[in-house]
């Protein structure tokens, strides 16, 4: 679906921020993009949305060259949601906000009604639909952003550091919307730092470090081998800690908080059976 | 040029601009353009500037189009462009080679102009770079939702309205969060306040001032 190919990046007479990047994007894939600050993570998803042109390399979209694209054109088909929510939201209401990109992009009104009462169901806004968008709350706003992009009916969403400033219980909203939009067809790539998050969510994971792709693979073999991922700048989920910690006992090593969580109910339950 | 006290350069501004509307001949304009862009090479400025320089030259061609078009006198569009030119770059010596916190200290120390004034202008030329960063990274997120503005002019003046609303939006709360973090730190509690920086004249700014007024006088006793 998006391919690049031996991708460069530097930005002028600097050392190249993006080294040699060849990767696939494929239909219905959750992929997370994970690394240290400055590791070349947003500049690879800017990449893919034409905001920065490759210096070395190539990318396509479904087998056509983006090298004359621009992000208004990608806007059909892959929606960018930005880590910081206040730099597009201008309308007064927030079913305004969300209906502005289909507009942009040439829908019918009663194409734009239909995407944007549907955007905004599928984020749980409906009943704010009327509201203020900037008395929105910050996990709000962000829903509100993932709608604005789902009203362009996108094939992939790409998602810039969701969870930042986040509290808990909108960072669970965010994670089962995200579920919610992969299991409708939904293509996710997500750039994050929140390893709990990733391993909850995401089926792939890409590794960058000082601009190269050091690892591309599924999540559990991410998690395999714990130096690696120090020496990366990743933190090991504090679920896969407990799992190792409880060795012992014959749990499954996870990363997921959940998987944990039934594998000590089932093994509680055993117990007590015995 | 980084090495002049700041009031040196103040006065610099103000004595180009008094010779820029002084000056009535297309030569001696071009000579005093050439005198500053001299002083920036000195005073190695960034590219940055130069690309700087470069639009205001575009902008003088366009607006001297304009006057010729108007007036049909192409040595008045001409004279009219080379003082535009002229006062704006003195104003790029100032700003390129002077740190603000200087500039400051030098409008407080010097010229007695109450730090709440003082620390007014610097701050919005501080904010200039943050303010022109905030709208090319709101024009990023708006041509991700498809802003790509296109159309006649008002048409481009309306869809132009996503970019300014959340630009003005962003300028607002950060002059608030300014507001209240410099009151956090003391901000006006004290009539009197110290620097850090030492802005005081050596030689070099006295011969320089020395010379300014000068000249100044030679092109009054000219002129009259």
């Amino acid at each position: 679906m998006l391919e690049l190919k031996n991708v460069y990046f530097s930005y002028k007479a600097q050392s190249p921020v993006i080294h040699d990047v060849s990767l696939t994007v494929k239909p219905g894939e959750f992929l997370a993009i994970v690394g240290r600050n400055g590791s070349g993570k947003t500049t690879l998803t800017r990449l893919m949305m034409t905001l920065k042109k490759p210096t070395k390399g190539d990318l396509f979209f479904q087998s056509n060259s983006m090298q004359n694209s621009t992000p208004a054109k990608m806007a059909h088909h892959i929606g960018y949601v930005f880590q910081n929510p206040d730099r597009q939201i201008f309308h007064d209401t927030v079913a305004e906000e969300v209906a502005y990109g289909p507009k942009q992009i040439g829908c019918t009104p009663a194409q734009i009604h239909t995407f944007v009462n549907e955007a905004l169901e599928v984020t749980g806004l409906s009943h704010l639909a009327d509201t203020y968008p900037l008395s929105l709350s910050k996990g709000q706003k962000q829903r509100l952003t993932i709608a604005s992009a789902l009203a362009m009916q996108p094939k992939i969403l790409i998602l810039d550091e969701p969870t930042s400033g986040q509290d808990a219980r909108e960072r669970d909203q965010l994670l089962h919307l995200l579920q919610k939009l992969h299991q409708q067809g939904t293509t996710i790539l997500l750039v994050t730092h929140d390893m709990e998050f990733l391993s909850a969510c995401a089926q792939r994971a890409i590794v960058m470090a000082k601009g190269h792709k050091v690892f591309d693979g599924t999540v559990s073999e991410l998690f395999h081998d714990t130096c690696q991922l120090t020496d990366w700048g990743l933190i090991e989920p504090v679920a896969l800690k407990i799992s190792r910690q409880l060795g012992s006992f014959h749990l499954p090593q996870t990363a997921s908080i959940t998987q944990l969580g039934h594998a000590i109910v089932n093994l509680l339950g055993r117990n007590s059976h015995d | 040029m980084t090495n002049i006290a700041p009031i040196t350069k103040l006065a610099l501004t103000i004595f180009v601009t008094i010779w820029s509307i002084v000056l009535q001949s297309l030569p001696a304009l071009a000579a005093l353009i050439i005198c500053q862009i001299i002083l920036l090479a000195i005073a190695r400025v960034g590219l940055n500037v130069y690309k700087g320089i470069v639009s205001l030259f575009v902008f003088a061609a366009v607006l001297a189009g304009m006057q010729y078009v108007f007036n049909n006198d192409m040595i008045l569009a001409a004279i009219t462009a080379s003082k535009m030119i002229s006062m704006t770059l003195v104003f790029f010596i100032l700003l390129a080679t002077t740190r603000m916190q200087d500039l400051s200290a030098a409008l407080v120390q010097q010229c007695h102009i109450p730090y709440e004034y003082a620390f007014m202008l610097t701050a919005a030329l501080r904010f200039i770079p943050d303010f022109l960063a905030e709208s090319k990274a709101i024009q990023e997120a708006q041509a991700c939702r498809g802003y790509s503005p296109q159309g006649n002019l008002f048409q481009r003046f309306f869809s132009y309205m996503a970019v300014i609303k959340p630009l003005v939006l962003k300028a607002v709360t950060k002059s608030e969060t300014m507001a209240l973090s410099l009151e956090l730190r003391g901000f006006g509690s004290r009539k009197t306040r110290s620097f850090k920086n030492n802005v005081t004249l050596a030689f070099k700014d006295y011969a320089m001032l020395l010379s300014m007024i000068l000249f100044t006088s030679y092109l009054m006793i000219q002129i009259n």
